[in-house]
C-alpha cells in the first residue's frame, strides 16, 4: 500500500459510457460517501457503444431498488417489458422446446427436492407429464400472463420472480441522467494517452483528444471490448473458452412490435448457432449469434431475416467476439467491468448481471480514501469474479453440450466435446441421482440447473430415496393438488399491459420518489 | 440406472461414528443397516464439545434433548472461552451466534470497527447475546425474539463412552442390527469389499461404512493418499484427564494457553472433562501429566496421553466403502470440530444416496464435498494458531506454521478491509472468523467505508439498542445450572 498519496477524496474515474459505464457510475455515486469519493465517467460520443444484451435477469430490480429508481418510470423511459424466463426453442432437437423460468419447480416434500418426487413418480408409471408442468412462472408465460409476485414465499403466487426486457441504451441513458444528477462528473472526450506510475505501475493520468488531463487514483475499464486499461494497458491476459463456446458472430436487428407482448424471451436453435427474440414496448430486438466456423454472415443474415415476426426497421448489425474472460479483472488501480472484463453470448442475460456483480463486489471491496489501492483487496475482487464467469460459463455450455441435433457439425462438436471438470460431474452425478448441488459463489440456482438440464433431454436415472418417505397415492394427490393451484392461479391473471402502463415519476432527474434512500 | 440395488448398508466402527451413522442411515432412509462393533477406544476422560448443528442430527434420529444430558450426563455449551491465564491478552469467546445486527445491510463489525477507532470501549463480544449469556451462565433458548437479533445456538458436552451407548440403544431400537467383534476378516473385491466376515458369518451389503477410527476397513477397499496437516498444526500429544464435577457449571469450554500448549476444561454433570494439546518438541508426557494437573487447578484422574495427527485422506469413499468421521480425517481438538465433521459427511451422504451400486458419480461428488469441507474447517483451526498471540514456545511456533493459500487470502482479505471472504462448503460462519480475528487482536486497516453513510448518532442509537436488548435478552433465560438440575429432575425444562 502507499498510504497518504491524497488525502482529498479518492478520485474514481469510469472510462466509457454504455451500460457498464453508467450502471457504475450509478452504483458507486448511490454507495459511496460523495465528501470521500470524487466520480468522474469519460465518453465519447464518437466510440458507439455495443449496448449489451436487452433482456437481463431478476437481480436487476436489487439494483435499481438500491437506486431507488421508480419501476413504472423506469419501463416507460427504457421501453420495458416483462421477463419470466427464456424459452428455448429446437434446443434439444427441431420441434422440442421447454422454458428456463424465474421461479422454482414444485415444491419440497418430507425434506427432499421437487425433482425427486417427480423422478419416482414417473418410473412408478403415474401420469405425472412435463417437469415444465410443475412452474407457477412457465404456466404464466404459457397464457403471456404477468402479474408480480406476492411476497409470502408459502403461496404458490410467490414461487417466481420476474426481470426485465429493456433497451439497454435507454438504459444507459436513464442513469446517466440519474448519477449526473447525483455529482458523477460526465466528460466528453476520447483517451488518446494513459500515463502510468514508474513506481508501481499505476495508471495516474489520462489524455483526451481534447488535451484535456484527467487525473485518477482508481480507474474504472468499461471501455468494452477494447479493454483499454486492463487489457491494453495494464496487459492482464485472457482466457480463451472458444472450445466449449464456438460462436463468434451476431448479427442483431429489431423489428416491429407484435402483440401481444411475450412474457419471455425466445431463444431458436439454428444450424450454426441460434437467433434471439425480445420483446419491448416500442419493438422487438432479433439477433443471430453463430459460429463463423459453421454459418457464414450471409447464410446467418437471411435465417435471421427469415424469422422476423415484424417489418425489419433497419439493416443488421454485426459483432463480433470469443467468449472468455481477462485472467485478472483488476490489476494494480485499474478495475474491468463489463465487455473490457470477459464476454458470454447473451444465452442467458447474463451480460448485465455481471455488471451488477462486479459493482456490487468493488464497491465491498472499495479501497478508503487516503488509503492507497491494496493489492489484497483485489485479489478477493479477482476470486470473486473468476469463480463467477466460470460457473456462469459452464452453465452455457450445458445447453449445447447436451444436444440431440445430430447431423449438424456445430451441434455434432458440442456432444463430443471435452467439457470443464467441474460441469461434467455436476451432469454425471445428476443423471445419475437426480443430485443438483447449490454452490456459493454462482449465479445460478439448483431450479435454473434442473430447468436446464431436464430441457436438454438429461434425465436423472434415480432419485434420492428419501422421497420414499411419501406414500404414492399421497404423492399422486400432492402432484394433482400442485397442478391445480398452478392452473387456479394463472387463470385469471392479467397480461402485462395494464402493469406496464401504470402512472409513476416521469423523469430520471426529477420526482420525490428518485431521491427516496433505498437499503444498499 | 445400473449396478445392484442398495439396499443393506454395513458399516464397521466404534464409539459415536459408529451409532450415529448407524441411527441417520436406518432413520433417514429406511434401509437394512448392520453395525460391526469393534472394542471401543473412548475412555471415561474423552468428551465430545459440540458444535450446535448436532442437535439437528438427534432431532431427526429422535432423540430427546433432555433425556439424552440426563443420561450421558452432559451439558450445555455456548462456545469456547479463549484464555492466557496470567497474560497480556484478554479472553475471548468463541460462541455459537450472532456478534451485533446488521445496520442499514451492513455486518455490524464494520461499525464496531469504526466506533472503537473513535474511542469506543466496548469489546466486540458485549454485542453478542450468546457470549454475554456465556459469561452469565445463563441458557438461551432460541425464539422469535432471541432470533430477531439473530443466531443464538448451543452445542454440548457429551461423555464419550456414555454417549456411545446412549446411541446404542437408539440403534437397537430402531431396528439397527449390532454385532460386537473383536476383529473383522476382509474379503477385497476387484473394486472396494466382497464381504466382511464376523465370527465366521460373511457379511455382504450393497454399501460398506468405515467409522472404525483406524481405517482397516477403506484401505482394504482401495489406496489413497493422507494429507498431513502437521505442518499447520503445532500440537502431536494430546492428554486426556478427568476431574470431579464443578458445583456451578460453565456454559462454555475453557480453553487456557500455557508456554508448553493448551488446556480445555470442559465442564459437565459426569465430571470435568480436560484435554492438553502439547507438543513431543517441548515436553514429554510425563511433564504433561504435571503441567496439566496444574493448569487445571483441580485433582485429575484417567490421565491418557494419545498422539494427534490432523490430516485427511484425498478420497473417503472408495469403492464401495465409504470412511467417515475419525477415518476419514483427522482435527486438532481445539474447536471441538469431530462430530461436526462426520455430521457434514453424513448429511451430504443422505443428499446423494445411491440407489443402486451404480455409484461412480456419487462417490466423485462425496470424495470432493469431503475434502472441501473439511478443508475449511481445518483453515478455520488453522487460523487459530497462526494467530494467537500468546507466549511460549509452542505458540511462537504455531505462528510461524503453514498457512495454505486459501488461509492466506482469508486473512488477507480480513486485514485489508474487514471482509470475511466466502467458501463453497464452509461451515464456519462470518461472525465465528469475526469472533476468532477480534479475539487474537487482528483488526483490519480499515473499515468498510460504504458505512460511513450512516450518521455517527444513528450508530450510536442502534449500538444503544443493541447493549439494551443483550442486557434485557440475557436475563430473560435461566441459568445454565438450574436448566440441569430440571432435567435431571425429568421435568420438562
Amino acid at each position: 500500500m502507499q498510504a497518504g498519496e491524497n488525502t482529498g477524496p479518492l478520485r474514481i474515474v469510469i472510462v466509457g459510457g454504455g451500460t457498464a459505464g453508467w450502471m457504475c457510475a450509478a452504483g458507486l455515486a448511490r454507495l459511496l460517501v460523495p465528501d470521500d469519493y470524487d466520480l468522474t465517467l469519460i465518453e465519447s460520443e464518437e466510440i458507439g457503444t455495443v449496448g449489451v444484451g436487452e433482456a437481463t435477469l431478476p437481480h436487476i430490480r436489487r439494483f435499481n431498488a438500491m437506486l431507488g429508481l421508480d419501476e413504472a418510470a423506469f419501463l416507460r423511459a427504457t421501453q420495458g417489458s416483462i421477463k419470466l424466463g427464456v424459452e428455448f426453442v429446437d434446443w434439444l432437437r427441431p420441434g422440442e422446446r421447454y422454458i428456463h423460468p424465474f421461479g422454482t419447480f414444485g415444491e419440497p416434500w418430507a425434506g427432499v427436492e421437487f425433482q425427486h418426487h417427480w423422478t419416482r413418480a414417473r418410473q412408478a408409471g403415474e401420469p405425472v407429464g412435463s417437469f415444465q408442468d410443475y412452474s407457477y412462472a412457465i404456466a404464466a408465460c404459457r397464457r403471456n400472463a404477468f402479474e408480480p409476485p406476492q411476497d409470502d414465499p408459502a403461496s404458490i403466487r410467490g414461487t417466481y420472480d420476474y426481470a426485465y426486457h429493456f433497451d439497454a441504451g435507454l438504459y444507459a441513458d436513464y442513469l446517466r441522467r440519474w448519477a449526473t444528477a447525483r455529482g458523477v462528473e460526465r466528460i466528453e472526450g476520447k483517451v488518446v494517452d494513459i500515463r502510468r506510475d514508474p513506481a508501481n505501475g499505476h495508471v495516474h493520468r489520462l489524455t483526451l483528444a481534447s488535451g484535456a488531463e484527467v487525473e485518477g487514483d482508481l480507474f474504472v475499464d468499461c471501455s468494452g471490448f477494447r479493454s483499454l486499461l486492463v487489457g491494453a494497458t495494464m496487459g492482464s491476459g485472457w482466457h480463451d473458452w472458444s472450445e466449449w463456446l464456438p460462436c463468434d458472430r451476431a448479427l442483431a436487428v429489431p423489428c416491429a412490435r407484435v402483440d401481444p407482448l411475450t412474457p419471455y424471451t425466445r431463444l431458436t436453435a439454428q444450424r450454426g448457432g441460434w437467433v434471439w427474440r425480445i420483446p419491448l414496448q416500442h419493438r422487438t430486438g432479433n439477433g443471430h449469434v453463430f459460429s463463423s466456423r459453421h454459418c457464414s454472415e450471409d447464410e446467418a443474415c437471411d435465417i435471421l431475416l427469415s424469422r422476423l415476426d415484424g417489418e425489419a426497421l433497419g439493416e443488421p448489425r454485426l459483432l463480433r467476439f470469443q467468449a472468455g474472460r481477462r485472467d485478472r479483472a483488476w490489476v494494480g488501480n485499474c478495475v474491468a467491468i463489463g465487455l473490457s472484463s470477459g464476454f458470454l453470448e447473451p444465452l442467458e442475460s447474463t451480460s448485465i448481471y455481471l455488471i451488477q456483480a462486479a459493482i456490487i463486489d468493488l464497491a465491498n471491496l472499495i479501497p478508503a480514501r487516503g488509503g492507497g489501492i491494496d493489492p489484497r483487496l483485489a485479489a478477493e475482487f479477482n476470486r470473486l469474479f473468476a469463480a463467477l464467469y466460470e460457473r456462469t460459463r459452464d452453465f452455457l455450455i450445458l445447453h449445447y453440450a447436451a444436444n440431440d441435433r445430430v447431423g449438424e457439425p456445430l451441434w455434432d462438436e458440442a456432444r463430443a466435446m471435452t467439457l470443464p471438470d467441474d460441469l461434467r460431474q455436476r451432469i454425471d452425478l445428476f443423471r445419475a441421482s437426480g443430485t443438483m448441488p447449490e454452490y456459493r459463489l454462482g449465479l445460478f440456482s439448483r431450479d435454473s440447473w434442473l430447468a436446464v438440464l431436464i430441457g436438454q433431454g438429461v434425465a436423472p436415472g434415480t432419485y434420492n430415496r428419501l422421497a420414499d418417505h411419501v406414500p404414492i397415492a399421497e404423492l399422486r394427490r400432492r402432484l394433482v393438488d400442485l397442478h391445480a393451484r398452478i392452473a387456479a392461479g394463472v387463470a385469471d391473471m392479467p397480461d402485462q399491459a395494464a402493469f406496464l402502463a401504470r402512472p409513476g415519476a416521469d423523469d430520471a432527474g426529477a420526482g420525490a420518489a428518485m431521491r427516496r434512500v433505498a437499503t444498499a | 440406472m445400473s449396478g445392484r440395488a442398495i439396499d443393506h448398508v454395513a458399516i464397521v466402527g466404534r464409539g459415536a461414528d459408529l451409532w450415529l451413522t448407524a441411527c441417520v442411515l436406518r432413520r433417514a432412509l429406511g434401509l437394512e443397516v448392520t453395525a460391526i462393533a469393534l472394542p471401543g477406544v473412548a475412555g471415561l476422560a474423552d468428551v465430545h464439545a459440540t458444535q450446535p448443528a448436532i442437535e439437528a442430527l438427534h432431532n431427526r434420529i429422535g432423540i430427546d434433548e433432555a433425556a439424552l444430558i440426563r443420561r450421558v450426563g452432559g451439558a450445555y455449551t455456548l462456545g469456547q472461552n479463549f484464555t492466557e491465564p496470567g497474560g497480556a491478552h484478554p479472553p475471548f469467546l468463541h460462541a455459537y451466534g450472532a456478534y451485533g445486527r446488521q445496520i442499514e445491510g451492513r455486518a455490524f463489525f464494520h461499525y464496531w470497527l469504526k466506533a472503537r477507532r473513535h474511542g469506543l470501549d466496548v469489546a466486540f463480544e458485549e454485542f453478542s447475546p450468546t457470549a454475554v449469556a456465556a459469561r452469565h451462565g445463563r441458557l438461551p433458548i432460541p425464539d422469535d425474539r432471541s432470533l430477531s437479533f439473530g443466531r443464538s445456538d448451543y452445542g454440548y458436552h457429551l461423555p464419550a463412552k456414555n454417549y456411545a451407548a446412549a446411541l446404542r440403544d437408539v440403534a437397537t431400537r430402531i431396528g439397527v442390527r449390532s454385532i460386537t467383534a473383536d476383529c473383522i476378516g476382509i474379503d477385497a473385491a476387484e473394486e472396494g469389499i466382497a464381504a466382511i466376515t464376523v465370527d465366521g458369518e460373511q457379511v455382504t451389503a450393497g454399501l460398506l461404512v468405515d467409522a472404525s477410527g483406524d481405517g482397516e476397513l477403506i484401505d482394504a477397499a482401495g489406496q489413497a493418499d493422507r494429507v498431513d496437516w502437521s505442518d499447520q498444526f503445532p500440537a502431536d500429544r494430546v492428554l486426556t484427564a478427568l476431574a470431579p464435577p464443578l458445583s456451578s457449571l460453565p456454559i462454555y469450554a475453557d480453553i487456557r494457553s500455557g508456554p508448553g500448549g493448551w488446556t480445555g476444561l470442559y465442564p459437565a454433570l459426569a465430571g470435568t472433562f480436560i484435554l492438553h494439546a502439547f507438543s513431543s518438541r517441548e515436553s514429554n508426557d510425563a511433564a504433561a501429566a504435571e503441567r496439566a494437573v496444574v493448569l487445571a487447578g483441580v485433582p485429575i484422574a484417567e490421565i491418557r496421553v494419545r498422539p494427534s495427527l490432523p490430516g485427511r485422506t484425498t478420497a473417503a469413499w472408495r469403492g464401495n466403502c465409504v470412511a467417515v468421521g475419525q477415518t476419514a480425517a483427522r482435527f486438532d481438538p481445539v474447536h471441538g470440530v469431530d462430530l461436526h465433521a462426520l455430521q457434514q459427511q453424513l448429511v451430504n451422504l443422505l443428499s446423494l444416496f445411491p440407489t443402486t451400486t451404480g455409484f461412480a458419480p456419487h462417490r466423485m461428488a462425496f470424495n470432493r464435498f469431503t475434502a472441501s469441507a473439511f478443508d475449511r474447517i481445518r483453515d478455520f483451526q488453522a487460523a487459530h494458531y497462526r494467530l494467537a498471540r500468546y507466549a511460549g514456545p509452542f505458540w511462537d511456533r504455531a505462528r510461524a506454521m503453514a498457512a495454505t493459500p486459501e488461509l492466506a487470502h482469508q486473512i488477507d482479505t480480513f486485514r485489508a478491509g474487514g471482509a470475511i471472504a466466502p467458501w463453497e462448503d464452509e461451515s464456519f460462519s462470518p461472525d465465528s472468523w469475526r469472533a476468532l480475528f477480534v479475539g487474537h487482536g487482528v483488526l483490519p486497516d480499515t473499515h468498510s467505508p460504504l458505512i460511513d453513510r450512516i450518521p455517527p448518532d444513528m450508530m450510536k442509537r442502534h449500538f444503544r439498542d443493541m447493549l439494551a436488548f443483550v442486557r434485557e435478552e440475557v436475563l430473560r433465560h435461566q441459568t445454565h445450572d438450574d436448566h440441569l438440575s430440571r432435567v435431571l429432575r425429568r421435568a420438562s425444562p
